[in-house]
């Protein structure tokens, strides 16, 4: 029985089993869970069926060939496709056991613990402290200017930005390099005390100096946030993260631990991608 | 022969020569000698452009020139004593003014415009002497002018060959016209601007320029006697820019809220649906003539505010700065709202998102991110808008009042700018009293207060772009 069970997973599981318990070899806890996700925009079927579970403190990579859903799915994760009028999302998001789209739910609160960095750095127009107290303000996190600038400062030092801006806190957050503000806006994310960090595309306007920067600042910060990323390299796929799902056509074609989906792709579409066949 | 059918000869005659041209270009190309250097169309237009533009440009200095040509032809023929006016005297010791008076009476019974006074024999035998020397120079125009296409045509036609470079030279007329073009634009502007400055330096000699932009007092009328109590008359602008000033301000007081709040609505809350219906609505607001707008502040509002004033016991005039205003305020809306609309929907949404991803509701978002970045562009659009509420005329002419009284209460009457130069030109002006010559001196300021305006606002609007782009 034991010998049955041990070969059962050595040779693929069947499909089915995988839809039922994805995350079963898990080491760590499901942090987001989401069940049968379907987006439409306007007539548009972006996302069909996406049932994926995202491991805390871990580095979930999204893959798979442009307009196949990636950062729609992304943008499921913390409502941010409220935002846009013809979208629409059915089925069931969860953080911590808790549907996120529930009526009961504030998305300010949600947004705070689910913060996002976009593919192109996108700073405000206000200085590089201004940019980081942000969230802080708005969620009145802080009581005064002591602990905002302890905080502005924690964060800057998360972000592995603090030392090449303390200098200059009053300076315009635009005025930084590419990477840079890059690294702010994961600071400014990370200021607000998020749990879950989404990122969309984060080095794909970043030289390979800045993005093996910001790489590694994702290898640190995986051992206090649950980061979900989206990026079109497999190479940072495969550097970064611990587990990996495959998006093809708004299908969730294939999940699991990242080295396995490089080396033993179940599906012939995976391996088609990640070969270099097509995408 | 008539102007109009000359013209369209000319272009019946052009069109053909594109053609011809057109065709010896393929049948040369059919021949198969070699490959044309450009499309046979730039060797049809090449032969167009030799054809038309010699011609025309003939016929519009022809057109300048031959009134004045004709007139002095026909004032020769004249007799050497001529009457007019019931007096006769010889032809040449005519006043100016009389002369001008003949001159024009014979050419408008020519062309069968009232004349003044009664027609004279000596008129009609004028008129046919200038129907006479205008129906012939239109005849040599006409000729002329197909001599000059023939020879384009003829010229341009037997040059067309592979080799000749037509599109390049066509490419050169081509820019030539534009550069004609813009220069006119240029030459008009610098026209205007001169003989605005002319007429305010004639001013000037009158009235010191000193007493004008520092006085306190504005009272422009000039003597009809010599002895006339108060027959200098006070030519100090202050009052009047005052009004000018308390005016804009009211309108800016409405239109810059209440614009700004709509911009931000439409661009920020309002669904696809309301967009779509609102923004026409107020492009209509934009379309209505100022005239309308003065009415309505002259008629309806004005009252209304006087009645206003007088039941809460305020004393209002009845040309208030208020009336005129508020509906100048009303005017400028829809200026400020459409500008303010496209300068918030060109902060990226990036920032929005970047905002809303922390978790910003949406008037926070607006508040501390889209305005902050979309401010330099909104200061833009506000100082265009004060500098149109400073150049507008129709409103204030209707609604405001013609008292120079330098006040800042809103319910007096005042007077501004614009209406000043509009009484003071209209009626019958005499052109060299300081009265008349006032206005040029105040159309002078304006012209350079909006300019400075519109300069500071196009720099920081664009500025503003660019930071984006
Ligand atoms: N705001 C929108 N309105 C309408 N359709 C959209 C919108 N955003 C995305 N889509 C559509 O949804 C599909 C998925 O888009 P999505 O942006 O999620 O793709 P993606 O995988 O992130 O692609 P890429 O790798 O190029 O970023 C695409 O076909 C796209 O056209
Ligand atoms: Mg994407």
């Amino acid at each position: 029985m034991n010998e049955k069970s041990v070969e059962h997973v050595v040779t693929a599981p069947p499909p089915e089993a995988a839809e039922a318990d994805p995350a079963g070899a898990d080491r760590n806890p499901v942090k987001m869970r989401t069940r049968g996700v379907n987006v439409h925009y306007a007539e548009k079927h972006a996302l069909r069926d996406v049932s994926l579970d995202i491991g805390e403190r871990e580095v979930t990579a999204l893959i798979g060939p442009s307009g196949c859903g990636k950062s729609t799915f992304l943008r499921c994760l913390n409502r941010m496709n409220d935002t846009i009028d013809i979208c629409r999302v059915t089925g069931r998001l969860e953080l911590d056991g808790q549907d996120i789209y529930a009526d009961s739910v504030d998305v300010v609160q949600l947004r705070a613990s689910i913060g996002m960095v976009f593919q192109k750095p996108n700073p405000f127009p206000k200085s590089i402290f201004d940019n980081v107290a942000y969230g802080p303000r708005v969620h009145g996190l802080v009581a005064d200017r002591a602990d905002l600038e302890q905080l502005v400062e924690q964060s800057l030092r998360k972000a592995g930005l603090f030392d090449e801006v303390k200098d200059r806190f009053g300076d315009p957050g635009t005025s930084l390099s590419g990477g840079q503000q890059q690294r702010l806006c994961i600071a400014r994310a990370i200021a607000v005390g998020p749990e879950v960090i989404l990122m969309d595309e984060p080095c794909s306007s970043l030289d390979p100096i800045a993005t093996a920067r910001i790489e590694e600042l994702i290898d640190e910060l995986r051992q206090n946030y649950t980061i979900v990323i989206v990026t079109h390299s497999m190479q940072q796929a495969a550097r970064v993260s611990q587990k990996t799902a495959f998006f093809h056509l708004g299908d969730l074609i294939e999940q699991g631990e990242t080295p396995q989906i490089f080396t033993n792709p179940r599906d012939e579409k995976t391996q088609g991608y990640i070969t270099g066949r097509f995408g | 022969m008539n102007y109009g059918a000359i013209l369209a000869a000319l272009l019946v005659l052009t069109v053909l020569g594109f053609y011809l041209g057109r065709g010896r270009a393929r049948a040369a190309a059919g021949r198969g000698q070699s490959r044309l250097h450009s499309l046979p169309g730039y060797y049809g237009a090449h032969v167009a452009i030799w054809m038309a533009l010699p011609a025309f440009t003939l016929f519009v200095f022809w057109i300048s020139f031959q009134g004045a040509i004709v007139e002095g032809i026909v004032w020769n023929g004249l007799p050497d004593r001529v009457t007019v006016l019931g007096e006769t005297k010889p032809r040449d010791a005519l006043p100016a003014e009389q002369k001008q008076l003949l001159i024009n009476n014979i050419r408008n019974y020519a062309t069968g415009d009232v004349v003044s006074g009664d027609v004279t024999a000596l008129m009609k035998q004028g008129a046919a002497q200038y129907l006479r020397l205008e129906a012939l120079s239109s005849w040599i125009l006409a000729a002329a002018m197909a001599i000059l296409a023939a020879v384009g045509l003829l010229l341009t036609y037997r040059s067309i060959a592979p080799t000749m470079r037509a599109r390049v030279r066509v490419e050169r007329v081509a820019l030539l016209l534009l550069m004609v073009a813009s220069t006119i634009a240029i030459l008009t502007t610098v026209g205007i601007v001169l003989s605005l400055l002319f007429e305010a330096l004639a001013f000037f000699t009158k009235v010191s320029p000193v007493d004008f932009l520092f006085g306190l007092e504005w009272s422009p009328q000039t003597a009809i006697r010599e002895d006339q109590v108060g027959a200098s008359g006070a030519f100090g602008a202050i009052p009047v820019f005052a009004g000018t000033m308390l005016i804009t301000v009211i309108a800016m007081v409405v239109a810059v809220p209440v614009g700004l709040f709509a911009a931000i609505y439409l661009s920020e809350y309002a669904s696809r649906r309301v967009r779509a219906a609102v923004k026409p609505v107020l492009e209509v607001l934009a379309g209505i003539p100022t005239v309308v707008y003065g009415f309505f502040a002259a008629l309806t509002v004005a009252p209304m505010i006087r009645d206003a004033g007088a039941a809460v016991g305020l004393s209002v005039a009845s040309e208030s700065a208020l009336a005129a205003g508020l509906i100048m305020g009303i005017m400028i809306i829809p200026f400020v709202s459409s500008l303010s609309d496209d300068i918030i929907n060109a902060v990226p949404q990036a920032l929005r998102d970047g905002s809303y991803g922390l978790g910003a509701t949406r008037s926070e978002t607006i508040r501390q991110v889209v305005l902050p970045a979309a401010l330099p562009g909104i200061v833009g659009a506000v100082l265009l808008a004060v500098s149109r509420a400073i150049g507008e005329t129709m409103i204030v002419v209707m609604a405001a009042g013609l008292s120079a009284k330098l006040t800042v209460n809103p319910f007096d009457a005042v007077t501004t700018v614009t209406v000043q130069i509009v009484t003071n030109l209209t009626g019958d002006p005499e052109f060299d009293s300081p009265k008349t010559l006032s206005a040029f001196a105040l159309g002078l300021a304006l012209f350079l207060v909006t300019l400075c305006l519109n300069v500071i606002a196009l720099k920081v609007v664009q500025k503003y772009r660019e930071k984006y782009d």
